[in-house]
């Protein structure tokens, strides 16, 4: 945790850093079937908070950063599914080993999102393995 | 101006600006000109709230774009739908802040 490296944090940024996570997952929610929705969503809330405080910055990317990895592969299984759907390929056990795996981390990224909602909403930072080490070399103070 | 009546109207009004900004505005009307007083009682703010609630039922068609005073983006918003529905949903986040932000550059256009 990294919380005091951000100063003092106002009611309202903590509000707007929060609502970035909660977003997103309102985006993956309503644009399920189209993976590309969350990570549009999240790209235009970070644009937009381009000129806020650090700590929204960093929140924004940590959020859009999350995102990449997701869109990547929801899109992958939407078009094998949709291919297997009209017959252009075959259901094999590599595609339900992928459909198991995609689900999973789902599941992953939905927990930490809701972990990292709450935990910004009380003014602490909550660190994603990996997202979190590339977020600081990508958020500028 | 006076400290009660800059008192008085931060008691009022707090909740129309960000409050971070809080500080800064209180510090810029007790250094304001007394002449002023008038037409900054005359200042109209627009809720956050009401906005919050016009971005959940119509922020498709831009009302709340239009109601905080952004009348471009509204007419952005009217003609592609809400951003093709992603937009709206960006500025359920977005409006309350928004129009925190559009009260500050009214009251800073004042004093």
């Amino acid at each position: 945790m990294k919380s005091e490296e951000f100063g003092v944090i106002h009611e309202d940024e903590k509000e707007r850093a929060s609502g970035c996570y909660v977003m997103s997952l309102v985006a993956v929610m309503i644009g399920l079937p189209m993976p590309i929705i969350n990570l549009v969503a999240t790209g235009i809330f970070y644009l937009m908070s381009r000129k806020g405080t650090y700590f929204v910055r960093w929140n924004s990317i940590q959020a859009l950063v999350s995102q990449v990895p997701l869109f990547v592969m929801n899109n992958i299984l939407f078009w094998w599914t949709i291919r297997i759907l009209f017959c252009f390929t075959e259901l094999s056990s590599v595609y339900i080993a992928y459909f198991i795996t995609v689900n999973l981390y789902n599941i992953y990224d939905f927990v930490e999102t809701v972990r990292s909602a709450v935990s910004t909403r009380k003014g602490k930072v909550h660190e994603w393995y990996l997202y979190g080490t590339i977020t600081d070399m990508i958020c500028k103070r | 101006m006076e400290q009660q009546k800059v008192d008085m109207f931060m008691m009022m009004n707090n909740k129309y600006f960000p409050e971070s900004q809080i500080p800064y505005i209180r510090e810029r009307l007790l250094a304001g000109d007394e002449n002023r007083e008038g037409l900054l009682h005359s200042l109209q703010f627009k809720d956050p709230t009401i906005s919050l609630i016009l971005s959940l039922m119509c922020g498709a068609l831009g009302i709340d774009r239009f109601y905080i005073g952004d009348t471009g983006l509204g007419i952005g918003k009217l003609i592609t739908c809400g951003g093709f529905g992603i937009w709206a949903i960006i500025d359920w986040f977005l409006i309350m802040g928004s129009t925190r932000e559009k009260n500050l550059e009214r009251l800073m256009s004042v004093i």
